[in-house]
C-alpha cells in the first residue's frame, strides 16, 4: 500500500518523493540495527573466522555431508511446494467461486490457523503422527495396519507439517488471482467446444499463472530456510540447511561455517526471487493480497 | 414456415421465488435475425443462456432441427456466442483466439490456418492476427469475438448486448458489420439489446421482453405501428399517452376537453367501457385544416427546428403536455411559441389500451 502511494505520487510530482519516505525511517532503523547489521556480521565472520580467507566455503562445498544437507533442503522444499500447490488449488478455487458465506467461513479457518502459534501447531502434528499417536492408533484399531506407520522423524512428517504451515501462503495469492478472472471467459471457452479438462488446461491454468508463480515462490523460498517444523518432525538423516546452521552455531560454536551456509541460503533465495521478478514482474513477486 | 429451425417452447426459469423468465415461446426460421429487446432485468439473457446451455430452464424445451438441446452440454451444442463483456482469452493472440474452437476440435493445422485467415478477413482484422487482446480497442475485441464464434460454422449465433460498452458512433459502425456478416454467412442470429434503435436497424423480427415474458413478437413495423400493449407502445418509439372515455355505443373515445375521436381500433381494449388509455405517436399529428376531423386545441410552449421535422411541445386545455412532430409541409407558416394550435390525426393512428 505504501509503495503504491509512493509510485503514484512519484509519477505526479517527483520533488515530493522523499516526503513519503521519512515516516518509514523508524522501521528501517529497527531493521538496520537488529536485522541487517547482525546478518552482515554473520556473513563477515564467514570470511574472517577462524582466519581471513575462503576456507569455510571450501569446506561447505567440499564435504559430502554438507552437500547432502543442501540437496535434502531442495528436495524437501520442492516436495512441500508441489504438495502445497496441489492442496491449495481446490481451496483457492472454492474461496473464489463459493457463495460469500461459505467462502468467508473457510477464509476465517485459514486465517485462524495462520494466527495460531507455530510451535503449538507443530506439536499438534507430533501428537497426531507419532508411533502411539491418534492416526496410528486408529488405523491399528480398525485392523488396517499391524504395526505403527513411520509418520514422524522422516520426510513424511516434515512434508505433512510444512505443507500445513505453508498452505495459507499458497492459497492467498492463488485465490486473489482466481477471483479476478471473469467466469464469462470460461463460458465462452465451453461454448467454443472445450470440455472441462480443456477449459482448465487451456484457459484457467494459463490465466492462474501469476497467482501460481507468487504462491510457489513464497512457499519455496520460505521452505528453504525453514527451521522449527523440520527440527521437530524431521529425522536426523534428512537435516535441512537451517537446522545445520543452528547446529553449527549452538552446538559446534562454528560461526564461520554457519555464516558461509547462511550466505549460500541467502544468495539462492534472492536468486530465485530475481528469476521470479524477471518473469512475473513486481506484482507476482511482491503481492499476497 | 415449415418445421421451425430453432424452437423455444414455454421456457420458464425461477430462482427461488424470483421468476426470471416465464412461458417464453418462439419459433425461429433458418437464417433469420431475431432480436430480444427489453428493459434490463426482463429475462433476455436468461432465455439466451438457456439456449447456450449455461442454465437449465425450470420448465420448457429448446429444440434445434426438431431435437431437444437441453440434455446436450454447452460444449457439444456447437452454438456461437458473443458476450456483453470482453471474453477473448487474454493469454492468446487474436489468431490463437479464433483458432481456439478449431484446436479443441482437433482439426488439422492447415484447415485451422485457412479458417482463421478467412474469419479475420470476414471481420476485417487480417492485419491484427498477432496482436494480443489487451492491445486492441473494445470494438476490435468484439469483432475478434465474432470471428471466434463463427469459426466453427455454428448453426446459431447468440449475441448478448455485444455493443453496449461501445460509444454510439462505433456501435453503428459495427451494427453495419454485423448486418453484412449476417448476409454473407446466412447464420441464424439471436441478438439481445435494450436499445430499440439497434433492434429496429438489425432485425427481421423483434421479441419485446417485459418482466420475464414476451410482450410482443413481430417486425419492427408491427411493433411500432400495431403495438399489442401499452408497454410496447411506450417502449418502442416516442408516444403520447392520454386518458379518454370509451363509449361502446358509437365506438368513440372522448378526450378530457370533449374532443371525440371516432373509428378507433378497439381490439386491445378489454370488454366494457369507461376509462381507457390512448396512445398517439408524435409524428402522427397534423395541423387541423378545417376538415371534419377531431380537433384538438392547445398552446405551443416550445418549438425546436430539426430540419427534417419540427418538434413541438403543446399544452392541452386539460393541462397535459403533448410531444408533436410536424412534417415540413405542415410548417409553411412557422409555428411560434405561445401560439394556439389545432391538431388532428387519423383515427387509425390512435391506439386504445
Ligand atoms: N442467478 C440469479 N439468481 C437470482 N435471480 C436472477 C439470477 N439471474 C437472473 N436473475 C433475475 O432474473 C431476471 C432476468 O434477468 P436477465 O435475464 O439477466 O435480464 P436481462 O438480460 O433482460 O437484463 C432479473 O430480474 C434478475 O434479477
Ligand atoms: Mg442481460
Amino acid at each position: 500500500m505504501t509503495t503504491m502511494t509512493l509510485t503514484r505520487e512519484a509519477a505526479v510530482r517527483a520533488p515530493r518523493r522523499m516526503a513519503g519516505f521519512w515516516p518509514t525511517s523508524p522501521a528501517l532503523m529497527l531493521l538496520t540495527v537488529f536485522f541487517v547489521a547482525p546478518v552482515l556480521g554473520l556473513l563477515l565472520r564467514s570470511v574472517l573466522e577462524p582466519q581471513p580467507g575462503l576456507q569455510n566455503y571450501v569446506e561447505v562445498f567440499g564435504s559430502t555431508t554438507y552437500l547432502r544437507v543442501f540437496v535434502n533442503t531442495f528436495v524437501v522444499a520442492t516436495i512441500v511446494t508441489v504438495v502445497t500447490l496441489m492442496l491449495a488449488f481446490p481451496v483457492a478455487w472454492f474461496l473464489a467461486v463459493a457463495p460469500r458465506r461459505w467462502a468467508s467461513l473457510l477464509f476465517a479457518v485459514i486465517l485462524l490457523s495462520m494466527w495460531t502459534n507455530l510451535l503449538t501447531r507443530t506439536y499438534a502434528w507430533m501428537v497426531l503422527l507419532q508411533r502411539t499417536g491418534i492416526i496410528n492408533k486408529t488405523l491399528m484399531g480398525w485392523g488396517l495396519i499391524a504395526s505403527p506407520l513411520p509418520l514422524i522423524n522422516n520426510l513424511t512428517g516434515v512434508t505433512v507439517g510444512m505443507t500445513y504451515i505453508m498452505l495459507p501462503f499458497m492459497v492467498l495469492p492463488l485465490q486473489s488471482t482466481i477471483r479476478s478472472l471473469d467466469p464469462a471467459t470460461f463460458r465462452a471457452a465451453s461454448l467454443c467446444g472445450a470440455n472441462r479438462l480443456q477449459v482448465f488446461t487451456r484457459v484457467f491454468l494459463p490465466l492462474a499463472v501469476p497467482g501460481i508463480g507468487a504462491g510457489v515462490l513464497m512457499v519455496f523460498v520460505m521452505s528453504l530456510g525453514y527451521f522449527v517444523t523440520p527440527a521437530l518432525l524431521g529425522g536426523t538423516s534428512n537435516m535441512m540447511l537451517a537446522e545445520l546452521i543452528a547446529q553449527l552455531v549452538q552446538s559446534l560454536l562454528n560461526w564461520g561455517l554457519a555464516g558461509a551456509a547462511a550466505l549460500i541460503l541467502l544468495v539462492v533465495s534472492l536468486g530465485i526471487y530475481a528469476v521470479q521478478f524477471r518473469f512475473f514482474g513486481f506484482k507476482a513477486a511482491g503481492e499476497v493480497e | 414456415m415449415t418445421r421451425p429451425f430453432l424452437s423455444i417452447r414455454n421456457i420458464e426459469k425461477t430462482y427461488g421465488r424470483v421468476v426470471a423468465v416465464q412461458d417464453v415461446s418462439l419459433d425461429i426460421a433458418q437464417g433469420e435475425f431475431v432480436t430480444f429487446l427489453g428493459p434490463s432485468g426482463s429475462g433476455k439473457s436468461t432465455t439466451l443462456y438457456a439456449i447456450a446451455g449455461f442454465l437449465q430452464p425450470t420448465r420448457g424445451d429448446v429444440l434445434l432441427g426438431g431435437k431437444s438441446l437441453l440434455s446436450v452440454p454447452s460444449n457439444k451444442r456447437n452454438i456461437g456466442m458473443v458476450f456483453q463483456r470482453y471474453t477473448l482469452f487474454p493469454h492468446l493472440s487474436v489468431a490463437d483466439n479464433v483458432a481456439f474452437p478449431l484446436r479443441v476440435r482437433r482439426q488439422p493445422k492447415a484447415e485451422i490456418d485457412a479458417k482463421v485467415a478467412a474469419m479475420l478477413k470476414l471481420v476485417r482484422l487480417e492485419t491484427m492476427a498477432d496482436r494480443m487482446p489487451a492491445q486492441m480497442s473494445g470494438g476490435q475485441q468484439q469483432r475478434v469475438a465474432l470471428a471466434r464464434a463463427l469459426a466453427y460454422d455454428p448453426p446459431i449465433l447468440l449475441m448478448d448486448e455485444p455493443l453496449s460498452a461501445l460509444d454510439k458512433k462505433l456501435r453503428e459502425e459495427i451494427q453495419i458489420e454485423i448486418k453484412r456478416i449476417h448476409n454473407e454467412t446466412g447464420v441464424t442470429i439471436l441478438y439481445v439489446t435494450h436499445d430499440q434503435e439497434e433492434a429496429l436497424r438489425l432485425s427481421d423480427r423483434i421479441a419485446l421482453f417485459n418482466a420475464g415474458r414476451i410482450e410482443q413478437l413481430g417486425t419492427g413495423h408491427d411493433l411500432y405501428e400495431k403495438p399489442a400493449s401499452r408497454f410496447v407502445a411506450g417502449f418502442i418509439g416516442n408516444s403520447n399517452f392520454l386518458h379518454g372515455k370509451l363509449s361502446r355505443s358509437d365506438r368513440s373515445i372522448t378526450l378530457p376537453d370533449g374532443t371525440a375521436i371516432q373509428g378507433v381500433a378497439l381490439d386491445k381494449v378489454g370488454p366494457g367501457q369507461g376509462d381507457v388509455s390512448i396512445m398517439i405517436r408524435p409524428d402522427h399529428f397534423r395541423l387541423h385544416n378545417g376538415e371534419a376531423a377531431p380537433r384538438l386545441v392547445g398552446t405551443v410552449t416550445d418549438t425546436t427546428y430539426l430540419g427534417e421535422y419540427t418538434q413541438l411541445t403543446v399544452l392541452t386545455a386539460w393541462g397535459g403536455a403533448l410531444s408533436v412532430r410536424l412534417p415540413p409541409d405542415d410548417r409553411a407558416s412557422p409555428v411560434e411559441k405561445g401560439q394556439s394550435i389545432a391538431l388532428t390525426c387519423a383515427p387509425l393512428d390512435v391506439r386504445a389500451f
